[in-house]
């Protein structure tokens, strides 16, 4: 086995490792600190660990594509948000008022289709003027927060439908709906970048964007594409998150960019692209939750929990160049 | 070479997580055979009514051997909230205290938890109305009779001022979203027309319980409105925030109106610079929760709106209270 090898295999493999460090920490730690008297791994917890972390989740695996582009999204949050009003404010709207309880697949593609639209804002914008996304996604962050609070002003948008919470709530084979919308996504999206074209262009780009031109790859349409995905997936985060609460406050999903990226980082995607996987995201996703949920377990207010997050990530970035530095002095001899 | 790397970096992790929980470790109370109550708070640290809640809750808890609280911050963050409502919902408390980050988005958490057998008290804001078949009682002020309080002591002092007919009036808000905010905003300007009818609001807007960002709400009001004869502001917080931006642009007899009494509230209020306010005590609301907890756990008889009283207080008044301790 050859470094560079062992170092990508340490690579992939350090958010699982990292994960069940958690698992055993928080087991082990649980026993003595916790005020509760279930295990820490008690089933039921980990389910609700499944179904806690969708939000998040199902964002960063859209976050993972535009990141290994090259690219990055700020405007998830106030993408989230206003798609979360459009799906509660439809539901209401006199147009539907006979559709009944039909209403709700109506509301719902109305509200993925709010943040398709979005994100196709944003992809057209990088894709046309050229400008880097991280400015254009930083002004449409800006832009698409003081849409929500033009729609309400400063109220919370609500509509309670106990139809809706009831699905929401439901569990299927143990399983939350939450849960199985966010596992049904990374397996389409893990799909989509290992098995098709796209997914292989998404890489070529993120790697090498002058070469990725010259093999004919029509990379302004492609990152448009990408951006609609995650605009879509944020619309989705939000309908599976409030069809549960029926409310949305006009700054929810505030900072909600910097979480999903938290995760995607954490999964070993590059902030410079080319390189990231579907399947370390999701555990990126899963290890922040878990360190939350940990943390509470054991007792630790909120801002410990977001100290010992913070910390967590710059040690794995700082664990990542020190990794990649070992794999290029392998490539040298 | 490289694994000693990694595990050199595992132990450093375990390290820093170990740190973190040892100093945070609550000394975890003593494991009586009562009563095992969770509490998940609004936002800790936003501003010192939060903080000092927090302290008299713990407190409180932490006298009585009969209990052992779960205390949790939702940070301010809804979904938060409700991950650790299921979270204490799956540990089996005894009770939940929840203080909502949004008042209707908890309503199906909290069904969650009726439905699981176990009360829910909510603190300080009430959750609405759909969610009250669902909660075994509200502790806290009666958030619109605040509001109207307010809308009467500003009457009041315009009438003695000879303004009653002329003046004019800002609101600075709460958090958005937030039901107090809601509340007291309504209680104001649905009493104000009603006692003084010729008093106009000329502009509302949110200083989100923050201090800063009112005083920036109040600079904006000052460029824009030449004429400020009184200013309401959501808590006394934002009211001081307020305060400073008109001293600093020098504009001198504005009544400024704020509700929760905090020290710098009184403070100004002693030098005469801030009219008055509503008297609310985070330590009296803190116990209050608790106890009414206690009391469904031991199955009295509790009212489902269970106020506790929040005077006026004014220049006149003050000396009647003490001062805020936060």
């Amino acid at each position: 086995m050859t470094p560079g090898k062992l170092s990508t295999y340490l690579k992939n493999g350090a958010i699982w490792g990292f994960i069940l460090l958690e698992l055993i920490f928080f087991t082990v730690a649980g026993q003595f600190l916790s005020l509760s008297e279930n295990a820490f791994m008690d089933a039921g917890n980990m389910l609700l660990l499944f179904k806690q972390s969708a939000p998040i989740g199902i964002i960063a695996m859209g976050m993972t594509i535009v990141m290994v582009n090259g690219n990055i999204d700020l405007s998830v949050g106030a993408t989230y948000a206003l798609s979360a009003v459009v799906l509660l404010d439809a539901m209401t709207w006199p147009v539907f008022g006979g559709l009944g309880d039909w209403v709700i697949p109506v509301a719902c593609l109305l509200a993925v289709l709010t943040g398709t639209v979005l994100g196709a804002i944003n992809g057209l914008i990088v894709w046309k003027t050229g400008v880097d996304a991280f400015i254009v996604t930083l002004g449409a962050m800006l832009g698409y927060r003081g849409l929500v609070f033009m729609y309400n002003g400063e109220q919370p948008t609500s509509h309670l439908n106990w139809t809706l919470v009831d699905f929401a709530e439901a569990q299927f084979l143990g399983l939350h709906t939450a849960t199985w919308v966010l596992l049904l996504v990374t397996a389409a999206i893990w799909f989509l970048m290992n098995k098709t074209v796209h997914g292989r262009n998404a890489h070529a780009i993120g790697d090498n964007r002058e070469a990725a031109v010259n093999a004919g790859i029509r990379v302004g349409p492609h990152m448009m594409i990408n951006f609609m995905i995650i605009g879509a997936l944020a619309a989705l985060s939000a309908v599976v998150f409030y069809a549960e609460t029926g409310s949305v406050n006009p700054n929810d999903g505030e900072l909600y960019e910097l979480w999903v990226i938290t995760a995607v980082v954490l999964g070993g995607t590059k902030l410079s692209g080319g390189a990231g996987s579907i399947i370390s995201t999701f555990g990126g996703v899963l290890a922040i939750q878990l360190l939350r949920k940990g943390l509470a377990h054991i007792g630790a207010d909120t801002s410990t929990v977001n100290l010992v997050i913070g910390l967590i990530l710059i040690a794995v970035l700082l664990l990542d160049r020190q990794l990649n530095v070992k794999g290029k002095e392998a490539l040298k001899i | 070479m490289t694994g000693t790397f990694g595990e050199e970096n595992l132990m450093r992790l375990r390290t820093v997580l170990a740190a973190s929980a040892a100093s945070i470790a609550l000394s975890a109370a003593a494991q009586a055979d009562g009563y095992r109550i969770g509490i998940t708070q609004n936002n800790v640290g936003v501003d010192s009514y939060q903080t000092t809640y927090e302290q008299a809750f713990i407190a409180a808890a932490e006298a009585d051997d009969g209990i052992e609280a779960v205390v949790l911050d939702a940070g301010g963050d809804v979904a938060r909230q409700i991950a650790q409502i299921e979270d204490l919902i799956q540990q089996e408390v005894d009770a939940i205290i929840i203080w909502p980050t949004n008042g209707e988005a908890v309503i199906p958490a909290v069904r969650k938890a009726k439905k699981a057998g176990i009360p829910v008290i909510v603190t300080n804001s009430n959750i609405a109305e759909q969610g009250f078949d669902f909660i075994a009682s509200f502790s806290g002020p009666n958030n619109i009779t605040q509001g109207a309080r307010a809308a009467e002591i500003m009457c009041d002092k315009f009438k003695d001022m000879g303004i009653a007919g002329e003046a004019q009036v800002v609101h600075i808000t709460g958090q958005p979203g937030y039901t107090t905010a809601i509340e007291r905003a309504k209680g104001f300007e649905d009493r104000l027309p009603e006692i003084c009818p010729d008093v106009t609001v000329l502009d509302t807007q949110p200083g989100d319980w923050n201090r800063e960002k009112a005083q920036t709400v109040m600079e904006a009001f000052l460029t824009k409105y030449d004429d400020i004869d009184g200013v309401y502001a959501g808590d006394d917080n934002m009211g001081v925030g307020a305060l400073n931006a008109a001293r600093a642009a020098g504009r001198d007899g504005i009544v400024f109106v704020g509700a929760t009494n905090f020290a710098v509230g009184y403070e100004a209020m002693e030098r005469g610079d801030y009219w008055g306010s509503i008297y609310q005590s985070p330590v009296d609301d803190a116990e209050a929760a608790l106890q009414t907890a206690i009391d469904v756990l031991d199955g009295k008889d509790v009212p489902l709106l269970n106020y506790f009283d929040t005077p006026k207080i004014t220049q006149d008044n003050m000396g009647d209270f003490t001062k805020p301790v936060f």
